[in-house]
């Protein structure tokens, strides 16, 4: 499994890249290959404004339904539009293209909360 | 992130050893993701991915490791009564060297198990039930439980018969739904032109000791290793129903729309008073497809609502991988819908808009692709 170390991580399995006053936020790798080849996701309205752990979103595979929750609470900056047409990009490129959206956080200090990549992998290899 | 539990792959009930096919190793040696279905411990997807392995299945030629089904060879003088006055097809339909799709229901008429039958010769038929109602369907049979014995494998797509001719010649010119004992390197095995995908192929059942160099041989002459992800989204856009969502205890033959199954002359089959009664009175519910607009899948346990008034429930839904939108199967109340008529699908994660559509949702060949035509 693929996890990089400039990335934070939810024990719900989410990622946040830390960019100046926003957040970018996806699934993991791992999450990717445990929902199998990904055939919908329902990314959260810009605008909206979401609480932490609260629902940002809904990945379907072939095999399953997958809430996404918000790994820092804040405001959504923007979606990934490209997912509508491509939503395998999740599978193909979770760290890249296939990001959900950005976020600003409502208090950036709770991206320190999240695992670091080294207690994320202690947590999917346990 | 929480997942719900895959549709595919049921949890087993109680913690029980799982089982494995003669195939596993290779499996595992190809990186396939295994899944606990029906107590077997089994492929559900290779690393190309669901998706991948279903188009392979629609354009060229796919292999599936169908282990898990069945086998029980029921034979001798009796073999042949014993079956046709317990299923409801009738054998006098067919004759040996041909295969039979057929029911056995409890006495509510509702549905035990859907089987193949392989009428092998005079007095000998193999019986394949689903791998968790291989008990009952013994109980209710008799015969000899083979399944450990031998491993399935079943090619199928519209290049399956080009594929299998390099490895078993005899298998290529084998019709639909016939039956044959053939040799493979010395080796008996029974091939019957028959399968779960909408698509021509045949279905090989092999003593387990030659089972990975018969898969090996299939993979080398072009079939792409495919799991039960692709067999359930493959069945689903052929329309065919899969014991648990469209057929069960408590749904009958003629709900699924599947009265042809039913030897309506013969004088006895087990659930057949119920059966006729139904019929004589009219269903109160019917399988119907649905397709949906966009990509987002209906999924089994949505609410449907016609716009006829008709209502129900969906047994199946995915995304179709060759379509590109939403498609299901649903049990809706009589009188069902006409296709094309409008649908609402009730998802707790908000509605889908639909139509009420003819299945199978693909043909045959359809989407049948070269396989010299490298890609891009």
């Amino acid at each position: 499994m693929d996890t990089p170390e400039d990335l934070r991580y939810s024990t719900d399995h989410e990622w946040v890249r830390v960019a100046g006053d926003r957040v970018r936020v996806g699934i993991t790798d791992y999450a990717q290959d445990a929902l199998g080849d990904v055939v919908f996701v329902d990314v959260p309205a810009v605008g909206a404004v979401v609480e932490p752990g609260g629902p940002l979103g809904e990945v379907e595979s072939t095999k399953s339904v997958s809430e996404v929750y918000a790994p820092v609470g804040g405001e959504v900056l923007a979606v990934n539009t490209s997912l509508a047409e491509r939503p395998e990009l999740l599978n193909s490129d979770p760290y890249g293209d296939g990001w959900i959206c950005e976020l600003r956080p409502s208090d950036p200090s709770t991206v320190d909360n999240l695992l670091d990549a080294a207690a994320y992998r202690a947590l999917v290899d346990g | 992130m929480t997942t719900e539990p895959p549709a595919v792959a049921p949890a087993a009930s109680e913690p029980v050893p799982l089982r494995h096919s003669a195939l596993i190793e290779e499996h595992v040696s190809l990186g396939a993701k295994l899944t606990d279905f029906g107590g077997w411990e089994m492929p559900l997807s290779y690393p190309a991915g669901t998706i991948a392995e279903h188009r392979a299945c629609r354009t060229g030629a796919a292999v599936f490791d169908v282990s898990h089904l069945g086998t029980v060879r029921v034979e001798g003088p009796a073999a042949f009564d014993r079956l046709q006055q317990t299923l409801t097809n009738d054998l006098g339909r067919i004759g040996p060297g041909r295969a039979q799709y057929t029911h056995l229901l409890d006495d509510d008429g509702g549905v035990v198990d859907d089987l193949i039958v392989w009428w092998l010769d005079d007095e000998s038929f193999d019986v394949m039930p689903n791998a968790s109602n291989t008990s009952a369907v013994t109980g209710a049979l008799g015969g000899t439980d083979t399944t450990e014995q031998r491993a399935v494998v079943a090619l199928q797509g519209p290049y399956a018969r080009s594929v299998v001719r390099s490895v078993l010649p005899e298998a290529a010119d084998l019709p639909h739904f016939a039956v044959a004992s053939m040799t493979w390197r010395d080796t008996p095995c029974v091939v019957a032109g028959t399968g779960y995908t909408g698509e021509d192929g045949v279905e090989i059942a092999v003593p387990s000791g030659s089972a990975v160099p018969l898969w090996r041989a299939l993979v080398a002459a072009g079939a792409v290793p495919a799991g039960l992800g692709a067999r359930d989204t493959l069945r689903l856009e052929a329309g065919l129903p899969l014991h648990g969502h469209e057929l069960g205890r408590g749904i009958t033959p003629l709900q699924a729309g599947l009265g042809w199954v039913v030897g309506w002359d013969k004088p006895s089959f087990r659930g057949r008073e119920a059966l006729v009664a139904e019929r004589a009175r009219g269903v109160e519910r019917r399988l119907v497809g649905v397709t949906t607009v966009g990509r987002r899948p209906p999924r089994a346990g949505d609410l449907v609502e016609a716009g006829s008034g008709s209502s129900g429930v969906v047994t199946s839904g995915n995304f179709s991988p060759m379509l590109g939108h939403g498609i299901a199967l649903a049990l809706v109340s009589e009188p069902a819908p006409a296709t094309g008529t409008p649908v609402v699908v009730t998802t707790r994660r908000g509605p889908l808009t639909g139509t009420v559509a003819t299945t199978p949702f693909i043909r045959a060949g359809q989407f049948a692709s070269p396989p010299s035509t490298p890609p891009d």
